[in-house]
């Protein structure tokens, strides 16, 4: 990548001193928004696999003896639905749990309406078209409702996109910026070093002699930013994670932790280097071009 | 081998520095370049030393048309061409043997030759004790001393040098006038701009003269100095 390559700039500029930690800090931004991004990416796969895996049906009916008799009927045409593993109707106790976070605690009061329960388990990989067996089962029990969390969930899933697409533009800003300051910072060195690159230029250096040593230096300042900023997010992510799980956020740690997502952590300060190796390449090599 | 015909120049809109410049200059050649202030000198050598190229005429470098030469070419002629500044331009954060190594560095020299002939050419200027100094701690003779040894380490093929005795005493004058004359009797066609009259009268060789943006040739004398 770098042929033989002839450093004659100093070892030592105090201008760029900063530069390092500029990109360790916008690295440590970029770093924070992409795994927020992944994790919430992931998390909602997670989550909505689980949700779309399975589904309920309610039974909304007054009469005890017609709301058994629909039940009946509505296990009957689930059961023998293709793609559907089993359905089971919840007793009373578990849907007074479930109800219990709005309602309270029920147990003493058993005389309000409660309706019945089917919890549907779908077959693994299976596609069940829940519209044409909403439809099916208003026909056979018409007081129940199939609810598959279509509704919410796509508020949801749209709600996260929205958050995710917001983070990406927050990652390209960021790179966008580090793209900026690795520049601004090329032409501060080609300012400083101007005398010294153009005695190199007039003993024959070629235009790629004199920008490998701006590439060495300036990947060096990127790797070395790039680690400051993935270990200083790191750090902060590991935080966070052990905060939100004695906080029981089970669905945020699992995604933060994620082992992929730790691998590319560990690329970043390379894509750093590479980033402003790059760019300090082409900057130097377009302010040689006005030379003659 | 280097060849000006109706050159001129000038800086952006401003009028012209030089104007129809024509001379030539033969392989092996020795030429002083001299001319009052403001003549021209400065430009000419950079023209010389492919800095700029001109605004008119045609430049021949080696049997190369300039007009025509992509700049992708250029380095590998200025690799052929030795430059003696006058405000020296030494890399500071680089010793005297850094400095005088670079040329053969970039023709990718192996280590040790670039050792060998550094060291040679600097005891030969008299800086065998400071070969390790940076350039902030020699004196103006010393830098002047690592600059010529810088721009004749590869032998090139022409050494443009702008008042290469400016700042070295009487006697050291004379020896790097006679490391010149040697390395032009070698085959490095050289071009000295001075100010210095018996410099001149010393080698005898031909004089371009410049005054007021236009060249004249003159012949060279018999040289005062046998030696040179």
């Amino acid at each position: 990548m770098w042929g033989r390559t002839l450093q004659f700039l100093p070892d030592k500029n105090t201008r760029e001193g900063l530069l390092p930690w500029v990109i360790g800090v916008m690295l440590f931004l970029c770093t924070l928004s992409l795994v927020s991004a992944l994790a919430i990416g992931a998390g909602l796969d997670r989550w909505s696999e689980g949700l779309t895996s399975n589904f309920s049906v309610q039974i909304a009916v007054q009469d005890s003896t017609e709301r058994a008799a629909q039940t009946d009927a509505a296990l009957r045409l689930l059961r023998a639905t293709p793609g559907i593993e089993s359905a089971t109707v919840l007793a009373d106790a578990e849907i007074l749990e479930l109800l219990s976070p709005w309602l309270g605690d029920m147990t003493a009061n058993t005389s309000l309406p409660i309706p019945t329960l089917i919890e549907v388990r779908l077959e693994a990989e299976a596609v069940v078209n829940t519209e044409a067996l909403s439809e099916r089962l208003k026909a056979t029990a018409p007081g129940s409702q199939l609810d598959d969390h279509q509704a919410w969930m796509v508020q949801i899933l749209d709600l996260a996109a929205v958050v995710q697409s917001l983070l990406g533009g927050v990652v390209a800003m960021v790179l966008l910026s580090t793209i900026a300051i690795v520049i601004f910072g090329c032409r501060t060195g080609l300012a400083t070093h101007h005398e010294s690159i153009e005695i190199m230029h007039l003993m024959g250096a070629d235009d790629s002699t004199i920008s490998r040593a701006f590439d060495i230096r300036y990947m060096s300042h990127g790797l070395k930013g790039g680690l400051f900023g993935v270990l200083l997010a790191t750090g902060t992510l590991w935080l966070l994670s052990s905060l939100a799980e004695r906080m029981g956020q089970g669905l945020i740690t699992a995604s933060i932790t994620d082992t992929p997502h730790f691998l590319w952590l560990a690329l970043l300060p390379l894509l750093s280097a590479l980033i402003t190796m790059f760019t300090a390449r082409i900057t130097v090599r377009r302010a040689l071009r006005e030379l003659m | 081998m280097i060849t000006f015909e109706n050159v001129g120049m000038r800086y952006g809109m401003g009028s012209e520095i030089l104007t129809d410049v024509s001379f030539s200059l033969e392989r092996r050649s020795f030429h002083f370049l001299v001319g009052p202030s403001g003549a021209g000198k400065t430009t000419l050598l950079k023209l010389l030393y492919l800095a700029h190229r001109p605004s008119r005429g045609l430049v021949n470098f080696f049997g190369k048309d300039l007009a025509t030469l992509e700049r992708e070419a250029l380095p590998r002629i200025r690799r052929r061409i030795g430059v003696v500044f006058q405000d020296f331009r030494l890399l500071e954060h680089l010793t005297a043997f850094e400095n005088v190594a670079l040329p053969l560095r970039l023709q990718g020299a192996k280590k040790a030759q670039v050792s060998d002939h550094v060291e040679e050419l600097l005891c030969w200027v008299g800086l065998e004790d400071r070969m390790h100094a940076r350039p902030a701690t020699l004196s103006g003779g010393e830098k002047q001393r690592v600059a010529i040894a810088r721009a004749i380490i590869n032998k090139p093929d022409l050494l443009v040098a702008d008042e290469p005795t400016g700042n070295v005493d009487a006697e050291m004058s004379k020896r790097l006038m006679h490391l010149f004359v040697a390395l032009n009797k070698e085959g490095t066609t050289t071009v000295v701009a001075t100010h210095d009259e018996g410099l001149v009268k010393s080698v005898g060789a031909p004089i371009l003269r410049l005054e007021k943006g236009q060249i004249t040739r003159e012949p060279g004398g018999s040289p005062i100095d046998p030696g040179a």
